[in-house]
């Protein structure tokens, strides 16, 4: 079973200076669990508002989508419980301390009030949080910060996780360290979609990869798949090739 | 159907956030508290030093005196400590009171006209700088000795001719007050308590909403809210419950502090007569007090939060929710109208008529009637309110913070044209 079903995903916006903008246009894609799957486009593809869709942030103005059977437009919050959402453009509430971060994300998406203790503990062990958890998240640093939001991401144990460029900003050590998270996600069992417009990530993590370009997925194939389909050997060959730079 | 124990986790988690922000904590909690007592208390302070200053100066005098009767007068004024007649008089005391060097020049001469033929007589010329304090004081002082120096001089003539005092003090006034201390105490809070609770309701609602809507889009956290695993329902009922409950904590606080602090506040501009004045809110006010309070609360809250929803960043908020504000105030001016009370016409009036109940309840003259359709009429904006702010709230680019408009233009825009079309 697909723990997400993307069909047809339209999003326009209305601006009053440049009309009708189709930012994302018929869109198709599915994700399954222990996969991570990567939306791969440059600056402003659409990558970002098929995901905020995804997340229920933004309703899709045609289409249709599932995140583990529940329908994106008739179950909103039950799909939102089913889901990590971790974007640059999610922060945290700075007058929290970590732990009471990871005990609020844990219990208001869903988590049974009597695991949240050891799952916030487990969480603060597994992120090597243990000496700041009781600090309010404004006084980390930004590698801190960045562990605290990724903790608070998987603080209800989600099986769908949606990662929209979650290196972006980060130091080369810190991006690693992301990666690696990811990739420990996917070994255990979560479905994850992963935007970026960084080639060598989505080559070093993605099981499969949407090429997106102007709201529309051009290609959708592991990397074989795209090899084979564009001729060019190297992901960023590849995406010119798809894109026609 | 809002899913209350989802309300209760946003609920908490608001209000964790905002008790440690200092400025809602100052605003919201430590102001209502603190600013009005201390306020007054400058205040009165400051009136009794002037006072003492005023009465503690000689004012400098300058008096021609013509007559038997005015030389009399003279040596009443010599006898005042706190009158001190010039020697020598200034070559022009005219010029020398308008540039304040003397207080007060009084001619004392005999009647003029009829009152010539009458023996004794005296016309008294007063004249003051009124642009000059001291001066004013001096005419003050002057005319209370002229006042005495006159009852003196109609007793000695009367018992000249022989005429018992009560008859020719023919004419008395006796003034008797039936109210009891703690019943001029509540008049007098009624009077100052609710032009002070409106003020400090609307502050305490201010930051709070502000902080809750473009405050949390401009720390980045508003998207983070948004995929919470709740309806957006109950994230902006918990928003409003966060601001309501400020407000009613500013307002209580503030009626609380002030009901608590004013009677020691007010003491030394107290006279022996107002010895009994009973300046404390009484218990079976507080009920209603609390009412009022949140019922202005819930009111401002909405509206507050509704006009700060359309704001990025927190100055942004504070400007769109400033003309508000001042409006939210504009009916305390009405407050200080003689007589304004709870009436059924004004019993519709939003924030007029919570604040007349409040004035009601202070003072024990709350009708029942009025009272309840204040509550109604008030409810009913309530609702008005929140319901204006959930047909706001449907729209994406609103609730996103992508819209790029007002309030105002939103309604004209897509609920008025809207439906029109």
């Amino acid at each position: 079973m697909n723990a997400v079903e993307v069909r047809g995903l339209t999003k326009v916006f209305h601006d009053e200076a440049r009309g009708e903008i189709r930012a994302v246009d018929g869109v198709d894609f599915h994700c399954r669990p222990g996969e991570i799957f990567g939306l791969l486009g440059a600056n402003g593809a659409g990558k970002t508002t098929t995901l905020r869709m995804l997340a229920t942030i933004l309703t899709p103005t045609a289409g249709e989508a599932t995140v583990m059977g529940h329908d994106l437009l008739r179950q909103p919050e039950a799909v939102r419980r089913c889901l990590g959402f971790y974007s640059a453009s999610t922060a945290l509430y700075p007058r929290l301390t970590a732990r009471e971060t990871l005990a609020f994300f844990a219990r208001i998406n869903g988590l049974d009030s009597q695991l949240v203790k050891a799952r916030v503990e487990e969480l603060v062990a597994r992120f090597g949080l243990a000496d700041y958890a009781d600090a309010r998240v404004e006084k980390l640093s930004q590698g801190m910060k960045q562990k605290v939001s990724i903790a608070r991401t998987v603080a209800h144990d989600p099986p769908v996780l949606v990662f929209d460029e979650p290196t972006v900003g980060l130091d080369v050590l810190n991006a690693l360290e992301m990666q690696r998270t990811i990739a420990e996600f996917r070994a255990e069992g979560k479905a994850i979609i992963f935007s970026t417009h960084i080639m060598s990530e989505a080559e070093r993590l993605c099981d499969r990869i949407a090429v997106i370009h102007r709201g529309r997925i051009l290609a959708c194939d592991n990397l074989a798949g795209l090899r084979q389909l564009t001729g060019q050997h190297y992901l960023e060959d590849i995406f010119v090739a798809l894109v026609g730079g | 159907m809002l899913p209350l124990a989802e309300v209760r986790l946003l609920y908490l988690r608001e209000m964790r956030a905002a008790l440690r922000e200092k400025n809602i904590v100052i605003n919201s909690i430590v102001i209502p508290i603190l600013l009005y007592p201390f306020m007054m208390w400058a205040m009165v302070t400051g009136f009794t030093l002037v006072q003492g200053q005023t009465e503690g100066f000689v004012s400098r005098l300058v008096v021609t005196a013509e007559g038997e009767t005015a030389q009399a007068v003279v040596r009443e004024l010599r006898r005042q400590p706190r009158l001190a007649i010039l020697t020598p008089a200034p070559a022009d005391p005219l010029e020398a009171l308008r540039a304040g060097e003397v207080d007060a020049l009084l001619e004392l001469a005999p009647g003029r006209g009829e009152a010539a033929a009458v023996p004794g007589s005296l016309s008294a010329t007063l004249h003051v700088n009124g642009s000059r304090e001291r001066s004013r004081a001096a005419q003050e002082r002057l005319r209370q000795l002229l006042h005495r120096c006159k009852a003196k001089v109609l007793e000695e003539r009367a018992r000249e001719l022989g005429v018992e005092e009560p008859r020719w003090l023919n004419f008395t006034l006796l003034q008797r007050n039936l109210a009891s201390g703690r019943e001029m105490g509540a008049f007098l809070l009624g009077l100052m308590l609710p032009l002070f609770f409106i003020i400090m309701v609307a502050v305490g609602c201010f930051y709070p909403a502000v902080d809750a809507t473009a405050g949390e889009r401009e720390r980045g956290s508003w998207e983070t809210t948004l995929s919470l695993g709740t309806s957006r329902l109950a994230v902006m009922a918990a928003k409003y419950l966060v601001v309501t409950t400020f407000g009613f904590l500013a307002g209580g606080l503030n009626l609380a502090a002030m009901g608590v602090s004013l009677g020691a506040i007010l003491k030394p501009l107290l006279g022996p007569e107002d010895a009994d004045l009973a300046l404390t809110l009484s218990l079976s006010a507080a009920p209603v007090a609390a009412a009022a309070a949140l019922l202005l609360a819930a009111f401002v809250a909405a509206g507050m939060l509704l006009l700060a929803s359309f704001a990025r960043t927190f100055k942004e908020g504070q400007a769109m929710i400033t003309p508000f504000y001042m409006l939210t105030l504009l009916p305390a001016v009405f407050l200080s109208v003689p007589g304004l009370e709870l009436t059924y016409p004004l019993a519709l009036v939003p924030v007029v008529n919570v604040a007349l109940l409040l004035r009601g309840a202070i003072g024990g003259t709350l009708g029942w009637g009025p009272a309840l359709v204040a509550t109604l009429a008030s409810l009913a904006t309530v609702w008005g309110a929140i319901r204006l702010a959930t047909l706001v709230l449907r729209f994406e680019d609103v609730v996103l913070g992508s819209y790029g408009g007002s309030l105002g233009r939103l309604v004209r825009q897509r609920l008025l044209l809207g439906r029109l079309a």
